[in-house]
């Protein structure tokens, strides 16, 4: 998984690198994808995408997207 | 009706999928005096359990890698913040709580007082987003009684933790004192959810708080569900007399 430079910083909408490394998808304990474009963490065995607010991830299942089948 | 597994929600026995839901309710309402209430329920004495905690941490002042702690329930972030400021900044704390409205409470401090080496995830106990044996230490401090299968959430601390990695659980638990328990008895179904009217401006839920107390297993019958879950060296330490009890266990 390889971050954005920018994710560094403390900005709105930015997460911190140290915490993805990490983070697993709570389901299947797999590792997630990072998509900075819609702040959001993918869990590609679970079909989720979890959200990212004000830096913080969501890891709950019942608070995440669905992937849909061109994902 | 069908049996469903059940869970306890204060006095009464809710079904276990309707639990979260009810215990999530109950702390968005509290979670901006979440910390004050504390201090007036317990007169200040969860701040010495919190730091009786700390203490027996004893989080290392420096080392090749930073110290890995995992803070579950800690939403607000305040036993992060004691175990970042006794290790001289050598911890890495990760909170997760269930609760977006307390870990909101939480950043917001860690931001205003400039905290480094802290950061939040709303995750779920029973089902943590971390990788095994990631973790130094895993440290619960009075969210335990809200999960409502605590042999799950025991199980999942056992797996993040490093092989060494120690498990440290503040709870309240039994007043086992004659006298001193019936006075507790007293203060907490009537004291505690009348400060919650006054100062909260909700008496349910701190009753419930009350509630979740009294139906939490003492200390005998935790330590033993502790071992349940695979540490060793399982033991507890009361506090004030058991109006709250620190237990602790390794993962070997």
């Amino acid at each position: 998984m390889s971050l954005p430079p920018s994710l560094g910083n403390r900005q709105a909408g930015a997460i911190d690198p140290k915490l993805l490394e990490i983070l697993v998808c709570p389901l299947t304990k797999t590792t997630l994808e990072w998509r900075s474009d819609r702040q959001e963490l993918i869990s590609r065995s679970a079909r989720l995408a979890y959200p990212v607010r004000d830096g913080i991830p969501i890891m709950l299942p019942d608070e995440a997207r669905s992937l849909g089948d061109d994902e | 009706m069908a049996e469903r597994p059940s869970a306890s929600f204060g006095f009464r026995d809710v079904a276990l999928d309707e639990k979260q839901g009810m215990v999530d309710e109950v702390f968005h309402k509290v979670a901006r005096r979440y910390d004050l209430m504390n201090d007036l329920m317990s007169a200040g004495l969860h701040r010495l359990w919190k730091d009786a905690l700390v203490s027996r941490l004893a989080p290392p002042r420096s080392g090749r890698r930073p110290y890995q702690v995992v803070d579950v329930a800690g939403g607000t972030g305040d036993v992060a913040f004691r175990i970042v400021d006794r290790s001289n900044g050598h911890a890495r704390v990760t909170v997760a709580d269930i609760n977006g409205s307390m870990l909101q409470v939480g950043r917001e401090r860690a931001e205003a007082r400039r905290i480094d080496g802290v950061t939040f995830v709303e995750a779920n106990a029973e089902d943590l987003p971390f990788e095994s044996g990631r973790f130094d230490a895993y440290t619960i401090a009075f969210g335990i009684r809200n999960v409502p299968r605590i042999d799950v959430a025991l199980s999942e601390a056992y797996r993040v933790l490093k092989p060494g990695g120690r498990f440290l659980c503040l709870e309240f638990s039994a007043v086992d004192a004659p006298i001193a328990d019936k006075v507790y008895e007293a203060y907490s179904m009537r004291v505690i959810p009348a400060m919650g009217r006054v100062v909260a401006r909700d008496e349910d839920s701190y009753r419930y708080l009350v509630e979740s107390i009294r139906r939490f297993p003492n200390q005998e019958r935790f330590k033993a569900m502790i071992e349940t879950a695979g540490f060793s060296r399982v033991g507890y330490t009361n506090l004030t007399l058991g109006v709250a009890a620190l237990h602790v266990g390794v993962k070997i």
